[in-house]
């Protein structure tokens, strides 16, 4: 379990993160969404204990971060943004060294290497020089070493990046299969991958958190109106005034093909009868009538640039 | 204990992964082998007693060559962002600097020891005082120490290497020179010159004689090195 209250982390005077609170419970896997530079990192950094937070408490695994440290890293898979290791070490050297660092014992530790050069498909390149391998395999080896002393709580930062599309999958498959042993943290700035791999999202924007909830959840509470799009056949350009007279209409705007229009209307009204029987009865040639479904991509792109919050 | 073994065994072993531990090793023996040679053949009236001289330019050697030795430990780590996954692992700030005080030490010890063939050779021909060149060595040991100590400070305070290992020769070369300020100043403040002095402390060592004085100044130097850069490791943890 990953508990945050009031997190707030100040670089010189410049607020990285601000009064950031949240939890994730045991066995959940949840998206840390937000664009570059949002907190993110320096969020995780104190989750794992790198660095202290300015204000506010962390715990992890029921450890405080700044009181219990050690025993709460023992209980951390950490795998940093873009994760560097030492070049020059074999990568099963370098996950024996990490092993003894977590204070794993020696069968333990030959058992759980196996395990997690397999799950992390490095078996081709357990003997490989660090240094040699792709970016891919790099991450592969940044994930096994946190997966490696079977941590309860995975913080990861970034897990995706610089991985080809098939790999991406991969990764994300590992990582929903990890869900319910292990309680999951992973930061992204991918949408679809929060809305992938991940049962609950929180939304930081320039260190605050602005947004949390399930993928779902989020966009229907973001939703402050129904979208409809019409397209028409005949437009005789009197369209928009006219349906704009309906009641319960908020706004008719011109879509990017002529004779449609995005129609606003009021949150819980369905005006589809009403609108198509509207158009039929001018004789303008009803063409389509959908309603526009607000993706998490719109509730992130709201959120992050209006700052409009409803957390 | 174990991790600061497991970390001290991880940096060995990466001197010897990268060429490093080979030119340093070869370097500093090359040079040694010529001071030795020039000593001992070519000047017609060297006695064994010069072997002093020669376990001096050891130590005056380590001025330049442990600076390079330590200057990656921590600055290489925080340069590459390695430091981050270390540091979030359940291992105290100082296990990691003991660690690699004890790695860095480990690869110094083996360069002196293979050292001892210039003494053998001179031993083979003539009859050397043996005793005198231990304890030279054993001061060798004890101010090579709080140059690697001292190394590590300097590694900690920064991230870029060439700027920690230049820093380290600045404080290794003060540690060297400031027993020669005694001389510019009052009596009192004169022997506190002296009493900080590498060279001073060392004196003794190259004579044959072991003075608990000098050897609780190395380990000082060793324990104030290694302080000021576990405190520096956790300072940086801020940022």
């Amino acid at each position: 379990m990953i508990q945050a209250e009031g997190l707030t982390k100040y670089y010189a005077q410049h607020p990285a993160i601000v009064d950031v609170s949240f939890q994730v419970n045991d066995g959940e896997i949840v998206a840390f969404l937000g664009p570059n530079g949002a907190g993110k990192t320096t969020t995780m950094r104190i989750l794992t204990g790198y660095m202290p937070p300015t204000f506010g408490t962390a715990r992890v695994a029921g450890f405080d971060l700044t009181e219990q440290s050690l025993q709460a890293r023992r209980n951390i898979g950490y795998m940093p943004e873009a994760v560097a290791l030492y070049p020059d070490m074999r990568v099963h050297q370098y996950l024996n060294y990490c092993g003894r660092l977590q204070g794993m014992g020696k069968a333990e530790l030959a058992e759980r290497m196996e395990y997690v050069i397999d799950r992390c498909g490095l078996s081709e390149r357990a003997s490989s020089i660090i240094g040699t391998l792709s970016m891919g395999f790099r991450q592969r080896v940044g994930l096994a070493q946190a997966m490696l002393h079977n941590p309860p709580v995975l913080i990861l930062d970034e897990p995706t990046v610089g991985l080809d599309p098939n790999q991406i999958v991969e990764v994300r498959n590992l990582i929903k299969s990890l869900a319910g042993d292990h309680t999951v943290l992973l930061s992204t700035h991918i949408l679809p991958e929060a809305q992938m791999t991940c049962e609950r999202v929180i939304i930081i924007n320039k260190g605050e958190i602005v947004a949390e909830g399930s993928p779902q959840a989020l966009t229907a509470q973001l939703r402050q109106a129904e979208t409809l799009l019409v397209t028409v056949r005949d437009d005789d350009g009197t369209v928009a005034r006219q349906i704009k007279n309906i009641p319960k209409v908020v706004e008719v705007s011109s879509a990017e093909q002529t004779g449609s229009y995005y129609i606003e209307t009021e949150v819980g009204s369905d005006l589809r009868a009403d609108i198509s029987k509207f158009i039929v009865d001018r004789g303008w040639g009803l063409l389509e009538l959908r309603p526009v479904e607000m993706s998490l991509e719109d509730v992130f792109r709201e959120l992050t640039t209006e700052e409009k919050g409803v957390a | 204990m174990r991790n600061i073994l497991t970390i001290a065994g991880k940096e060995l072993r990466s001197y010897f992964t990268s060429p490093m531990a080979y030119v340093l090793a070869v370097f500093y023996l090359g040079i040694i082998g010529y001071i030795f040679t020039a000593i001992f053949l070519l000047m017609p009236q060297a006695e064994t007693e010069n072997i002093r001289d020669l376990i001096g330019s050891m130590l005056f050697l380590a001025l330049f060559i442990v600076p390079i030795l330590t200057m990656g430990l921590i600055a290489q780590e925080r340069a590459s962002r390695t430091m981050e996954l270390l540091m979030t692992r359940p291992v105290r700030d100082w296990e990691v600097v003991v660690g690699k005080f004890l790695g860095a030490m480990g690869l110094f010890t083996s360069v002196i020891i293979m050292s001892l063939i210039y003494p053998a050779i001179l031993a083979a021909v003539a009859k050397v005082d043996w005793m005198m060149i231990l304890t030279g060595y054993l001061g060798l040991l004890l101010a090579g120490a709080a140059f690697v100590a001292l190394g590590i400070l300097a590694s900690s305070l920064t991230s870029n290497q060439i700027a920690a290992a230049i820093l380290a020769i600045f404080m290794l070369l003060f540690f060297w020179l400031v027993g020669t300020l005694s001389y510019a100043v009052s009596h009192n403040l004169g022997d506190v010159f002296k009493h900080l002095s590498v060279l001073e402390n060392y004196q003794d060592f190259s004579k044959g004689i072991i003075d608990t004085k000098n050897i609780i100044y190395f380990v000082s130097l060793v324990f104030v090195g290694l302080f000021l850069a576990v405190r520096a490791v956790e300072n940086r943890r801020t940022i």
